[in-house]
C-alpha cells in the first residue's frame, strides 16, 4: 500500500541527548496510525520535525511520494498536513468563527467575509457532529469545545494529514467516543491520520497501526488487531505494567472536610443560575471519593469553592471540623489542604520559575524555607532534589529546569510530588492523570492510594470512568451543579455510571450518607 | 517672560522625550540652523575646510550658549543669537552656539566650558538664569570673556554680587519700550486699555508702569480719559484662563492688550484672533506670530549683544559694569517698521524716543508695589484685576 | 546554577547586539547630516566622557544616577508583572517631597538631607500605590493610570509649588533652593571625580540596585512578587495575597522613582522645579533603560551608566558642526535600537531553544556567544 508520510530514519540529536534515534514512521493513505509513547519519548520531537521545526541531523521525509524539506509549519501546512496541538493554540478573546479562519480569512477589498467561511464551518461542523457555537468566544467554551474548534480548524483548511496530539486527554467518555467516530469518518474519506496517545483503549478502539517510541528509540510497529494491551504497554514502558489499581477494602475514619448546603453562583456576566447548587457531603480519612460528572458540570467551581480561588454564595466548608469556609486560600494550604489543580499551568505552576522554585510553591514562607525574609536557597534545592529523586520528575537541567520547559507529564508529576510531599489530611484532586502516559498514570494512581491507605482523605475529581471505577471509594456524580447520585463502585457498572454522568438517571434530588 | 513655551503638544513630547533622552527640543527649525553654523566658519576660514578636526580644533571665536529654550525661541536666545551673528558675518569672525544638557546652574557651567573648549574667546549668555553660572564661570576662566543679558552675576544664595572685569552684564530699561507703547496706543486713537502681565516680577511691573504712564501722557495731551484693565496672571504661561480673561475683557470694550509674560501673549492673541481685536506683543516684535499684533514694546536684544560684541573687538569691553540699555543707546523700542498704527506716525514716534533718549520723560519704575495704586495719573483710571 | 549564568549571558548578548546595531544607525545618521566630521563625530560620541579627566567621568555618573533609579522602578515592576509607566510622575512628585522638605525644614541639621531624600520615597511611594490599588481591587490597567498620574503629579507640583510663597522663587518661575544642609554629600566623589556634580546619589542608586536584586532574588518576598507577576492565578492558588504583592509592587517602583526625583534636586547643582507643563523626561528615560538593562537590576545599573555615557558624548559632540537636533537624533536613535535588548534576546533565547530542548547548558551557551 501506498505510503503518504515517510519518515525515514530520523535522527536528531540535543547537544547531551538524542531525542530521536533512527526512527522510521510510515504513514499509509487512509490509516489511522498511532503513536505510542511514554513522556519524553520523543514524539514531540518527532513531529516537530514533520512540522519543520527541528531540522534532523540524519533521515528524510517522503510526502506522497517526494522527498520534501519541511521549513516550518507553513510548509507543513502546504503538504496538507494538520495538527491538533495538546495545549491548544487559540486566541482567547475571539469567536470560535475567528479562531478557525485566522491565517487564511477571506477578505474582499481588505474587508473580511466572513459569511462564507461562516457557511463552511457550520457545514463542517454538522458533517462531522462538531457542534460549536460559531460565536461563542473561546474564553467562554469548555476545553472540550476548544478541541473541536482546534479540530475545525484543521478541517478548514482541508488538511488531509491530520495529526492529533494525545486528543482524548481533555474529553468525556462520550466526546471520546464521538471523536473516534469522527476519526473514522474522516479516514473513509481519504484522510489519513497520526493519533499521538498514551491511551490503550483508544488505540485497541481506532487504530490500524501502532508505533511505538521509548526513550527516543524505535521500538517497533504492530498492527493493533494482532496484538493486546499488555504487550503495547510492555513495549511502551520497556517492563511489565499493572494497568489495574491494586487496593485494599479499607474502612473510612472520621470526617476531614464536610460540605453543607454549598452554592455557587455563575460568575458569567448576565448569569445569575447556580453553577453549584445546595451540595453537600462528607469525606473521610482513608477513601477516596470520586466526583464523577461531565466536563462543565459544576466540579470546578466546587474545587475552586473548597480551596478558596472562588467565593460562595451560601453554605459552609469544615476541615478537620474547623469552619473554614471564610478562611484564606494560604490558612486552608496550611491546614491540611492539598489541591492538585485541574489546570496546571493556570494555577499549578509559575511556568517561569524553575523546578526547585515550584516545587515549594506554598511552602517556601515556612521556617525551613525561610530565615527572616531571605530563602534558604540550599535548603529550596535540597528539598527539590529529594522531591525530584523521590518521584523520579525528569527534566533537562534537574531543580534549574524552567517548569515551562518540561514535559506535561513531568509537570503534573511535579506538582502531585509538591502536593503529596505536604503530608495532606484532604487532597483535592482534580484530573490528576489527565494527558499523563500510562507508566505515570499507574504511579499517580499508586501514590494516590497510598496517601489513602496512609489516612488521607481523598477527594478526586475525574472525567474518566475507568479511573473514577478503579480508584473510588465511594462516587458522588455531579450533573448541573447537583449531586446526583452518592454510588459504590462495586455495586455499579460503567454504563449506569455514563447515564447518571448524561443526567438520565438520578438516586433522587438528593443523596444520602 | 523670556522663558519660551515648553512642548504643549504632551502626547508628542512624551514619544518625544522617551526618544530624545534629554528633554523635548521638538521645534523644528533645525535645517536653518544648520545652514547658518556650517557656511559660517567656511565663508571666514577657508583654510580650515583642510580637515574636520582642524576645524574644530581652531574652533569658534565667539559662542552663545542657550538657555532652556531653542535658538530660534523668537525671544533671549534668537534675539541673542541674531546681534551675534550679524557681527560675526560682518566682520568675518567664526561663532557657534552650544546647547546645556539640563536647566541646571552645574549644566550651564559645563556648556560654557564646552565652549570655551571649542575655542570661545566671548561668550554670550542669554538671561538670568545665566546669573550664577556666570558668578562662577567669571574667575574660572579669567582670560574669557562673557556677556550676560538681563542679569547681574550673583552666588546661589544671593549673598554675593560680583561682575568680573571680564562680564558685561546687559540689563533693560523695560519702563522705557512700555511707555512708548502706550503712548502710541493711545496716539493711535484707543482709550480703552488693557495690560495682562505674566507674573509680578520686576521687568513686568516696569513694562507695565510705563504702559500705563505712557498711555496716561498721551491722554492728557489728547485731552481724552483712558481706562486701563491691569492684571497679573500669575505664571508665564498660555493658559486657558488668561485667554478667557482677555477675551472677556475685549467683550467689554478693551481695544488692545499688552500681551507681557512670555506665552502669556499667545492666550492674549488667541482671545484677540477670535474677538478681531488688537494686541501689543513684548520683548522682540512679535508681530510674525499674529496679525493682531499691532506693535511690540522690544528690548533690542541684538542691538545690544552686537554693541557688546563690538565693544570686545574694539577693546573697550566695558567689563565688571552693568549696562543698561535704554533709549539712550538704542537699546529699546517699537518695531515701527511692522507696526500697524493708524495715526501714529513715525515722526512722533521719533519725538518722544529722542525725548526719551534725552532723559526729559520721568518715568515712575518702583517695583515694590505692583498694583499701580503707587502712580500718580492725571487721565487715566487703572482697574487692577487681581 | 550554571543555568543561571547562561540567562544573564543571553541578556547581555542581546544588550551588546543591540547597542552595536543602535550605534551603527547613528553612525549612518552621521553621515548622513554632514559626512566629513562624521568619524570624528562618532569617534567623540563614544569617548567624549574619558578625554575630559575624571570630570567627564564623574558627570557620566551624575547623569546616570537619575535614570538608573527610574530605568530600576520600570524593570522592578516589569519583573513583577507591571508596566509603569508613570515613573515620571512618581519622580517629580519624589523631587517635590524632597525640596518641600529641603526648603521647609532647617533645623534638622546634618541629618536633614536623609529627612528630605525620605521625604522624596515616601511621596514617591504613595504616588506609585495609587495605580496599584486600582489594578489591585478594580482590575483598572495600570498602565492608563499610571499615565494619568504622570499628569496629576505634574499639575499637582506646579500647582502647589506656584501657589505656596515659601517655595517658590517667582523671579525665575521655579522652586526656590533648597537648604544647603539638604544637599546630598559629596562621600567623596568629589574627590575622585573633582569639578563635576556627581555625589552621593550615586552611590545611593547603586545601593538601591543592589538592594533590588536582593530583594527580587534572595527574598520570600520577591518571590511572591515575581509569581505573581509571572502567573496571577497560580500565586492566588498557591495562597499568596496578589493583591497585597501588586499594591506593594507599585509602591515599590514608584519609591524608587521618587527617590530619582529626591537625589537630583537635591543635587545641589542648582535643579529646580521649574513651572512648565512638561512630563519629567527622566521617567520615560527610565523605561529605555529598564529595556537596555534587560529588567535585571544590575543590567540596568550598566544601562543607566552608558545611556549617560552616550548622552554626555553626544554634548561634546556640539564641537564639531552638528546641530543640536542631529545630535539629539542620533542618542535618541542610539537609544532606540538600545531598547531592542528585549527582542534580541527573545531571538536569541528562540534560537537555543531549537537547539536545546532537554538538552544540556552548553549547547545554548555556545551559541548565545556565537
Amino acid at each position: 500500500m501506498e505510503y503518504i508520510i515517510e519518515m525515514l530514519n530520523i535522527t536528531k540529536e540535543f547537544p547531551g541527548i538524542i531525542a530521536n534515534d533512527d526512527i522510521t514512521l510510515q504513514l499509509k493513505k487512509g490509516e489511522i496510525h498511532a503513536l505510542l509513547g511514554e513522556n519524553g519519548a520523543g514524539k514531540s520531537t518527532l513531529m516537530s520535525v514533520l512540522f519543520g521545526l527541528y531540522q534532523p541531523e540524519k533521515g528524510k521525509i517522503i510526502v506522497k511520494g517526494k522527498e520534501e524539506k519541511i521549513k516550518g509549519p507553513l510548509d507543513a501546512n502546504a503538504l496538507g498536513i494538520g495538527m491538533v496541538h495538546q495545549h491548544f493554540k487559540l486566541v482567547h478573546n475571539f469567536t470560535v468563527l475567528q479562531n478557525i479562519v485566522l491565517g487564511i480569512e477571506t477578505t474582499k477589498n481588505g474587508i473580511l467575509k466572513m459569511e462564507d467561511a461562516r457557511k463552511k464551518v457550520v457545514e463542517l461542523s454538522e458533517r462531522y457532529n462538531l457542534f460549536v457555537d460559531p460565536d461563542a468566544y473561546i474564553s467562554d467554551i469548555t476545553v472540550g469545545m476548544q478541541q473541536r474548534v482546534e479540530i475545525l480548524k484543521m478541517l478548514y483548511r482541508d488538511n488531509d494529514i491530520l495529526i492529533f496530539d494525545e486528543p482524548t486527554a481533555v474529553l468525556t467518555p462520550q466526546e471520546i467516543e464521538e471523536l473516534m467516530q469522527i476519526m473514522r469518518e474522516l479516514t473513509t474519506e481519504g484522510k489519513s491520520i497520526l493519533f499521538i496517545t498514551h491511551k490503550l483503549n483508544e488505540i485497541k478502539a481506532v487504530a490500524d497501526r501502532c508505533s511505538v517510541l521509548r526513550r527516543g528509540k524505535y521500538i517497533g510497529t504492530v498492527h493493533v488487531s494482532e496484538t493486546d494491551k499488555q504487550m503495547l504497554s510492555e513495549m511502551m514502558v520497556g517492563r511489565k505494567v499493572n494497568l489495574t489499581v491494586e487496593k485494599e477494602e479499607k474502612a473510612p475514619g472520621e470526617i476531614v472536610l464536610e460540605v453543607n448546603d454549598l452554592s455557587v453562583m455563575s460568575k458569567r456576566e448576565g448569569h445569575t443560575k447556580n453553577v453549584v447548587e445546595h451540595v453537600s457531603f462528607k469525606v473521610r480519612k482513608g477513601e477516596i471519593v470520586c466526583i464523577a460528572g461531565i466536563d462543565g458540570n459544576g466540579q470546578t467551581e466546587l474545587v475552586h469553592a473548597l480551596t478558596g480561588l472562588d467565593g460562595i454564595s451560601s453554605g459552609s466548608i469544615h476541615l478537620n471540623g474547623e469552619d473554614v469556609t471564610k478562611k484564606s486560600i494560604r490558612y486552608r494550604n496550611t491546614h491540611g489542604m492539598s489541591h492538585i489543580p485541574e489546570d496546571r499551568h493556570k494555577h499549578g505552576l509559575v511556568l517561569d520559575y524553575n523546578l526547585a522554585y515550584n516545587l515549594v510553591l506554598q511552602q517556601y514562607f515556612e521556617k525551613q524555607f525561610n530565615q527572616a525574609g531571605f530563602i534558604k536557597q540550599d535548603a529550596v534545592n535540597q528539598y527539590a532534589d529529594l522531591l525530584i529523586e523521590k518521584y523520579d520528575i525528569r527534566s533537562g537541567q534537574g531543580r534549574e529546569t524552567k517548569v515551562r520547559s518540561m514535559s506535561g507529564g513531568n509537570q503534573q508529576k511535579a506538582i502531585v510530588a509538591r502536593e503529596i510531599m505536604k503530608n495532606p489530611d484532604l487532597l483535592l484532586a482534580v484530573q490528576p492523570v489527565r494527558g499523563l502516559d500510562v507508566g505515570a498514570i499507574e504511579y499517580i494512581h499508586k501514590e494516590l492510594v497510598k496517601q489513602r491507605d496512609a489516612g488521607c482523605a481523598i477527594l478526586l475529581v475525574s472525567l474518566e470512568l475507568e479511573e473514577v471505577m478503579n480508584l473510588s471509594d465511594r462516587i458522588l456524580v455531579m450533573f448541573e451543579g447537583k449531586i446526583v447520585a452518592d454510588l459504590d463502585p462495586k455495586h455499579v457498572t460503567i454504563n449506569e455510571l455514563g447515564l447518571y454522568m448524561a443526567g438520565s438517571k438520578r438516586e433522587g434530588d438528593s443523596h444520602e450518607e | 517672560m523670556k522663558k519660551k513655551l515648553l512642548s504643549v503638544l504632551l502626547s508628542a513630547a512624551m514619544v518625544a522625550t522617551l526618544l530624545t533622552g534629554c528633554g523635548s527640543k521638538t521645534e523644528e527649525a533645525a535645517p536653518a540652523e544648520e545652514a547658518v553654523t556650517e557656511e559660517a566658519p567656511a565663508e571666514e576660514a577657508p583654510a580650515e575646510e583642510a580637515t574636520e578636526s582642524e576645524a574644530s580644533a581652531e574652533g569658534y571665536e565667539l559662542a552663545l550658549v542657550t538657555d532652556l529654550g531653542t535658538i530660534d525661541d523668537k525671544s533671549f536666545n534668537q534675539g541673542a543669537w541674531e546681534g551675534l551673528e550679524k557681527y560675526a558675518k560682518e566682520n568675518g569672525v567664526s561663532y557657534k552656539y552650544y546647547q546645556p544638557q539640563e536647566g541646571t546652574t552645574d549644566s550651564y557651567v559645563e556648556t560654557i566650558g564646552l565652549a570655551i573648549e571649542g575655542g570661545a574667546k566671548l561668550v554670550v549668555c542669554p538671561g538670568f538664569l545665566f546669573e550664577e553660572p556666570i558668578f562662577i564661570v567669571q574667575d574660572q576662566y579669567p582670560d574669557v570673556t562673557f556677556i550676560l543679558l538681563d542679569g547681574a552675576p550673583h552666588n546661589a544664595d544671593y549673598s554675593e554680587f560680583k561682575t568680573g572685569d571680564n562680564v558685561m552684564s546687559i540689563m533693560f530699561q523695560e519702563d522705557q519700550p512700555g511707555y512708548l507703547a502706550g503712548y502710541a496706543a493711545v496716539k493711535d486713537g484707543m482709550t480703552k486699555l488693557g495690560f495682562m502681565g505674566g507674573m509680578a516680577v520686576p521687568a513686568v511691573i516696569r513694562y507695565g508702569y510705563g504702559f500705563v504712564q505712557g498711555a496716561d501722557a498721551a491722554a492728557a495731551e489728547l485731552g481724552v480719559d483712558v481706562e486701563v484693565m491691569y492684571n497679573y496672571t500669575g505664571a508665564f504661561e498660555a493658559t486657558p484662563e488668561a485667554q478667557s480673561m482677555a477675551a472677556s475683557w475685549y467683550q467689554n470694550g478693551t481695544e488692545v492688550i499688552f500681551g507681557c509674560g512670555g506665552a502669556v501673549g499667545n492666550s492674549v492673541m488667541a482671545a484677540a484672533e477670535e474677538a478681531g481685536a488688537k494686541v501689543i506683543g513684548v520683548d522682540v516684535d512679535q508681530s510674525p506670530e499674529s496679525d493682531t499684533v499691532i506693535t511690540s514694546a522690544m528690548k533690542l536684544l541684538s542691538n545690544s549683544v552686537y554693541d557688546g560684541v563690538k565693544a570686545f573687538y574694539d577693546g573697550s569691553f566695558p567689563g565688571g559694569a552693568t549696562t543698561t540699555f535704554t533709549a539712550a543707546n538704542n537699546g529699546v523700542g517699537l518695531p515701527m517698521e511692522t507696526s500697524k498704527f493708524e495715526a501714529f506716525t513715525q515722526e512722533d514716534y521719533d519725538a518722544l524716543y529722542a525725548k526719551l533718549a534725552a532723559g526729559e520723560v520721568t518715568i515712575n519704575n518702583a517695583t515694590e508695589d505692583s498694583t499701580t495704586a503707587d502712580l500718580t495719573l492725571t487721565n487715566t483710571t487703572v482697574s487692577f484685576v487681581e | 546554577m550554571k543555568n543561571k549564568k547562561q540567562i544573564d549571558f543571553t541578556g547581555a548578548i542581546s544588550s551588546i547586539f543591540a547597542i552595536l546595531i543602535g550605534l551603527l544607525v547613528g553612525l549612518i545618521v552621521l553621515m548622513l547630516s554632514n559626512y566629513r566630521q562624521a568619524f570624528p563625530g562618532f569617534f567623540t560620541i563614544l569617548t567624549g566622557s574619558l578625554t575630559h579627566g575624571m570630570k567627564g567621568v564623574g558627570q557620566v555618573f551624575y547623569y546616570a544616577t537619575p535614570i538608573i533609579l527610574t530605568g530600576l522602578s520600570v524593570g522592578f515592576a516589569f519583573k513583577t508583572g507591571l508596566f509603569n509607566i508613570g515613573a515620571s510622575g512618581q519622580f517629580i512628585i519624589g523631587a517635590f517631597g524632597a525640596v518641600y522638605v529641603g526648603i521647609m525644614f532647617k533645623n534638622f541639621g546634618s541629618v536633614h538631607w536623609i529627612i528630605a531624600v525620605l521625604a522624596s520615597v515616601l511621596f514617591g511611594a504613595i504616588w506609585g500605590s495609587v495605580p496599584g490599588i486600582l489594578k489591585a481591587y478594580f482590575n483598572v490597567n495600570e498602565v492608563i493610570a499610571s499615565i494619568m498620574m504622570n499628569y496629576i503629579g505634574m499639575y499637582a507640583v506646579n500647582w502647589t509649588v506656584k501657589g505656596y510663597k515659601p517655595l517658590f522663587n517667582n523671579l525665575r518661575n521655579e522652586s526656590k533652593n533648597v537648604a544647603a544642609t539638604a544637599e546630598i554629600p559629596k562621600m567623596g566623589l568629589d574627590v575622585i571625580f573633582p569639578g563635576s556634580s556627581v555625589n552621593g546619589g550615586f552611590i545611593i542608586a547603586i545601593i538601591t540596585a543592589i538592594i533590588i536584586f536582593i530583594v527580587l532574588n534572595k527574598t520570600a518576598f520577591g518571590y511572591e512578587l515575581k509569581a505573581v507577576g509571572y502567573n496571577r492565578n497560580a500565586s492566588k492558588y498557591a495562597g499568596i495575597n496578589e493583591k497585597k504583592s501588586i499594591i506593594l509592587s507599585m509602591t515599590i517602583a514608584g519609591a524608587v522613582s521618587g527617590l530619582a526625583g529626591g537625589l537630583l534636586y537635591l543635587a545641589g547643582t542648582g535643579k529646580h522645579i521649574e513651572i512648565v507643563d512638561k512630563l519629567a523626561p527622566e521617567g520615560f528615560n527610565g523605561i529605555s533603560v529598564a529595556l537596555l538593562g534587560v529588567c535585571h537590576p544590575i543590567g540596568i545599573l550598566f544601562a543607566g551608566i552608558f545611556i549617560a555615557y552616550l548622552t554626555a558624548g553626544g554634548f561634546y559632540l556640539q564641537l564639531f558642526e552638528f546641530s543640536t537636533e542631529i545630535i539629539d537624533i542620533i542618542i535618541a536613535v542610539i537609544i532606540y535600537f538600545s531598547a531592542f535588548a528585549l527582542i534580541v534576546k527573545t531571538m536569541i533565547a528562540k534560537f537555543s531553544k531549537r537547539k536545546e530542548s532537554k538538552g544540556s547548558i552548553k549547547a545554548s551557551g555556545s551559541e548565545g556567544g556565537i
